[in-house]
C-alpha cells in the first residue's frame, strides 16, 4: 500500500480461503472442459464412404485450324486442333439390397465445372451383411449437336488418334509440335474417368467402421478398401 | 437493445468484481487483469511450446506426441501446462472482451484495440486448432475433417481439402508441415497484432502483478501434474470413434456447425466473427451522446507537458507555439482522445479538458454544489466516480455524507478538494475505482500521485491531508464504501470543525514532472 489512500476492502482469512478454493475449482474446471468425452457417432451404424476424384470427360467441338489461320499466329501459339466445350456430368447411384439409397448428379469442380470432379459421401448403413452396388455413369454421352461440320460429343468417343485431321500435313506447323499436341490430347483423354464405372459386392459392415469405395486411376475402375486390420 | 445488453453486462460485472475484490483484494483480482493474464499465458505457451517442438516428428506425429506424453516428468506435465494455458488464455480473453464491451470501451479511439483484440482471439483459436491437429489423434482428425468440410464450401482450392482425410491415401506429410508451420507462425503474427492492440495506449500494462501471475501459472502447472494428460487413440479414417475427447474451449463451435451444411456452417462462423468485429460501429455513441474530446485553451496553456505526460491514450502532443507566451502548446488529437478528462486533472492552470469538465468548469460546479448544500459545517463530502462508488450514493447519503459525482477520479482537479474543505466540509473522501479497473486506465493512479506525491497539479501543501482520503470501491461494493466512509467520518470527528474560507488561488504555473512508474 502506498502512502495516502486506504486501498480497497480488507481480505479476511475466510475470504482468502474461499478465493483459493474458487481458483482451484476454476482451474479444475478448465482441465475438465479441456477434455470432455463426446459421442459424435452414437449410433451403431457403419459407414460406406464414397470418395474419389477424377477428371471428367470433355464434351466439346473440335475443329482443325486452317493453314492461313495458323500462319497468322506466332509459332509458339499454333495449335492444329481447337476444341471448345464443357465437361461431362455423371450420375452416381448407390443401391443397397436393390434399393436406391443415393442418386445424385456429379459435375466437375469450379464455377465453370472444368475442374476435376470430386465425390465424397458418407452413407450410414446398419451393421451386417449387405449387397451394395455403386454405379457412376456419364450422362452427356450422346452426340448432341453439330457445329461447323465438327461433331459435338464426349471426346473419348472419338477416334483414338485424337482427330481425323491430325494426320493432314501442314506447312505452318512443326511436325514435332503437332505430334506433341496429339499426344497431349490422348494423354488428357486417358486421364478422364471412364464413361461408366460400377462396383457390385457383398460387404460385411461392422459398427463404427468405414468401408471406402474409391476410384483407382491405374486400373480405371472402382475399388473397395476396408480397415487394413480387418 | 445494445444499451440494455451493456447495462445488464455491467451489472453482472459489478457483482463478479465485488466477489473478486472480497476474495483477492483489488490488487490481485484476476477479473481486473484478464488482459495481462493472457499475455502471461502467451509467454508460458511460447516457453512450453519451444520445449515440446523439440520432440515433435512430422513423419510420426501421433507416435512422437504419445512418446512425449508417456514421459511423466519431462513431457506430460509440460504438455499439460501448454494445453491448459491455452484453454485459460481463451477464458481470459473472453473475460477481457466482455469487460471492455460492458464498460463501453470498444468504440471511437478504442476501436483499433477492439478489432485487433478480436483478431487476436481468432488467431488464438486457429493456433489452438493447429495444435490439436498436430497431435493427429481422434480429436485432431475430427477438427480437421469438420474444418475441411467448411473450407471446401469456398470455391478457392482446385481440389477439396477433405480428400486428404478420406482414407484414399495416407495424410500427406506436407499437411503436417503446413500445420506445424502455422502453429509456430501464428503466434509470431499475434505479436504484431498485439502491438497494434496496445499501440494507442501510453505505458500499457503488459503483465499482471507478479503474485497473481505466478499463482495462475502455478495452479495450471499443479493441475497438469495432478491430472496427467491421456492420449486419445490415433486418427484412423476407417474407424468412427465412439467417443472423442473434445476441448470445449477450442471446439465450442463444432456442436453448432456439425449439423449444418458446409456453407451454412461457414456462414455462421463468419457471421459470428463479423458481429464481433462490428461491435465498435454498433456500440458507438453518436451526436449528443458522444462525449466531446478535450480542447486546449491556448491562452491559458503554459506548455508545461504535464497533460501530454499524463494522457493514458497518447492523444496530446506538444507543438511549437506561434505566439510568444511559451515555446510549446498542447494539442489534442480528437481521433485518439476518449474524453476521459485526465488532462483536466493534470493541468494546474486549468487550460485543457473536455468541454464542461475542465478545471475551471469543475471549480464553478463545486462552488455551485457548496452554495446549494444545506449540510452543516464539518460533514464529509464523498467524491464518487460515476462508474464505481456513485452507485452507492443513496447508502452514503444515508450515512450523512454529501455525494459529489465525477466522471473519473483522474478527471478531478485537486482544487475541487481544496474548495470543498474551505467551503466547510470536514473531510473529503474520494471513492475512486480500483486502479486496475479504471475505465480511463490511469485515473485513480494519477489522482493519488497528485494528492499524496506532489505530482504536478498537486493538492496544495496548505491543505490538511488528514481531511482527505482516497479509497477504492467498485460499483458492487456498497458495504465496503459505507465502511470506509464510517471510518473516515470517525477520524474526521476527532479533528474538530474547520473554519470555512471560500477564497482560493489557482496555480497559474506548473512544473512538469516525469510520470511515475505504474504499479
Amino acid at each position: 500500500m502506498r502512502a495516502g489512500g486506504t486501498g480497497g476492502a480488507q481480505v479476511t482469512r475466510l475470504d482468502r480461503a474461499l478465493g483459493l478454493a474458487a481458483a482451484v475449482a476454476a482451474t479444475a474446471g478448465i482441465a475438465w472442459a479441456s477434455s470432455i468425452r463426446v459421442t459424435p457417432h452414437a449410433s451403431q451404424d457403419a459407414v460406406l464412404r464414397l470418395a474419389w476424384t477424377a477428371r471428367p470427360e470433355r464434351v466439346e467441338d473440335c475443329r482443325p485450324q486452317s493453314e492461313e489461320a495458323l500462319e497468322k499466329l506466332p509459332p509458339h501459339m499454333r495449335q492444329a486442333v481447337i476444341c471448345e466445350g464443357t465437361t461431362a456430368s455423371y450420375r452416381l447411384e448407390v443401391r443397397r439390397e436393390g434399393a436406391v439409397i443415393v442418386d445424385q448428379v456429379v459435375r466437375g469442380g469450379g464455377l465453370r465445372h472444368d475442374r476435376p470432379l470430386y465425390v465424397f459421401r458418407d452413407i450410414l448403413l446398419p451393421a451386417g451383411e449387405a449387397a451394395v452396388s455403386v454405379r457412376f455413369v456419364r450422362i452427356d454421352s450422346k452426340t448432341t449437336a453439330t457445329s461447323g461440320g465438327g461433331a459435338r460429343a464426349a471426346s473419348s468417343d472419338r477416334d483414338s488418334s485424337g482427330h481425323a485431321d491430325d494426320s493432314q500435313g501442314t506447312n505452318a506447323m512443326d511436325p514435332e509440335r503437332r505430334r506433341r499436341e496429339t499426344e497431349e490430347r490422348i494423354r488428357q483423354r486417358g486421364e478422364s474417368v471412364p464413361a461408366s464405372l460400377s462396383l457390385e459386392r457383398r460387404f460385411h459392415f461392422v459398427a463404427h467402421e468405414v468401408i471406402l469405395v474409391t476410384y483407382d486411376a491405374g486400373r480405371r475402375g472402382l475399388l473397395a478398401i476396408e480397415e487394413p486390420s480387418r | 437493445m445494445l444499451r440494455t445488453i451493456e447495462r445488464l453486462a455491467r451489472r453482472l460485472l459489478a457483482a463478479t468484481d465485488a466477489v473478486g475484490n472480497r476474495w483477492y483484494g483489488w490488487r490481485f483480482n484476476p477479473l481486473y487483469q484478464s488482459g495481462t493474464i493472457v499475455v502471461a499465458l502467451y509467454l508460458a505457451l511460447v516457453v512450453t511450446g519451444l520445449w515440446l517442438i523439440l520432440f515433435y516428428r512430422l513423419g510420426a506425429p501421433w507416435e512422437s506426441v504419445a512418446s512425449l506424453t508417456a514421459n511423466l516428468w519431462l513431457g506430460n506435465w509440460v504438455r499439460g501446462l501448454h494445453r491448459y494455458a491455452s484453454d485459460a488464455a481463451v477464458v481470459a480473453t473472453a473475460v477481457h472482451a466482455f469487460r471492455m464491451f460492458a464498460q463501453g470501451r470498444s468504440w471511437g479511439a478504442r476501436a483499433l484495440a477492439w478489432v485487433s483484440g478480436v483478431l487476436l482471439f481468432l488467431l488464438l483459436l486457429v493456433c489452438g486448432w493447429t495444435g490439436y491437429v498436430m497431435v493427429w489423434d481422434t480429436f485432431g482428425e475430427d477438427l480437421a475433417r469438420e474444418s475441411a468440410r467448411m473450407l471446401d464450401a469456398l470455391p478457392l482450392l482446385s481440389e477439396p481439402t477433405s480428400r486428404a482425410f478420406t482414407g484414399e491415401r495416407p495424410v500427406p506429410g506436407a499437411f503436417f508441415f503446413i500445420v506445424l508451420f502455422a502453429h509456430i507462425g501464428i503466434p509470431l503474427g499475434m505479436g504484431v497484432v498485439f502491438w497494434l492492440h496496445v499501440k494507442r495506449l501510453a505505458r500499457p500494462a503488459l503483465l499482471p502483478s507478479r503474485p497473481l501471475m505466478w499463482t495462475v501459472l502455478g495452479l495450471l502447472t499443479g493441475i497438469a501434474v495432478v491430472r496427467p494428460l491421456l492420449m486419445a487413440p490415433k486418427a484412423n479414417p476407417f474407424v468412427l470413434p465412439a467417443e472423442i475427447p473434445v476441448d470445449l474451449f477450442f471446439a465450442f463451435w463444432m456442436p453448432v456447425t456439425r449439423d449444418l451444411g458446409p456453407g451454412a456452417a461457414l456462414t455462421t462462423i463468419a457471421a459470428a466473427a463479423g458481429a464481433l468485429l462490428l461491435v465498435p460501429l454498433v456500440a458507438a455513441r453518436r451526436g449528443a451522446a458522444a462525449p466531446a474530446p478535450s480542447r486546449v485553451d491556448e491562452e491559458i496553456c503554459t506548455g508545461c507537458l504535464q497533460c501530454s505526460l499524463d494522457c493514458p491514450y497518447e492523444a496530446i502532443e506538444m507543438i511549437e507555439r506561434t505566439t510568444s507566451r511559451s515555446e510549446l502548446v498542447a494539442r489534442v488529437d480528437p481521433s485518439l482522445c476518449v474524453s476521459c478528462g485526465i488532462c483536466a486533472g493534470s493541468c494546474a492552470p486549468m487550460g485543457v479538458g473536455p468541454p464542461g469538465r475542465t478545471g475551471r468548469d469543475q471549480v464553478a460546479r463545486v462552488q455551485a454544489f457548496l452554495a446549494g448544500s444545506d449540510r452543516r459545517s464539518g460533514h464529509v463530502v464523498a467524491i464518487c466516480c460515476v462508474h464505481g462508488a456513485a452507485v452507492s450514493s443513496p447508502a452514503l447519503e444515508a450515512e450523512g455524507a454529501a455525494v459529489y459525482r465525477v466522471d473519473c477520479a483522474g478527471n478531478l482537479h485537486t482544487s475541487v478538494i481544496e474548495i470543498l474543505l474551505r467551503g466547510g466540509a470536514g473531510g473529503v473522501l474520494v471513492l475512486a475505482c480500483p486502479p486496475r479497473d479504471c475505465w480511463n486506465r490511469e485515473g485513480a493512479h494519477w489522482l493519488e500521485e497528485r494528492v499524496y506525491h506532489d505530482r504536478e497539479a498537486e493538492l496544495q501543501a496548505r491543505v490538511d491531508r488528514a481531511r482527505v482520503r482516497i479509497a477504492h470501491a467498485s460499483a458492487g461494493e456498497r458495504q465496503h464504501a459505507v465502511t470506509v466512509l464510517r471510518r473516515f467520518a470517525a477520524d474526521i470527528a476527532t479533528l474538530g470543525v474547520p473554519a470555512a474560507d471560500r477564497t482560493i488561488e489557482v496555480d497559474a504555473v506548473c512544473e512538469p514532472e516525469e510520470p511515475a512508474v505504474r504499479r
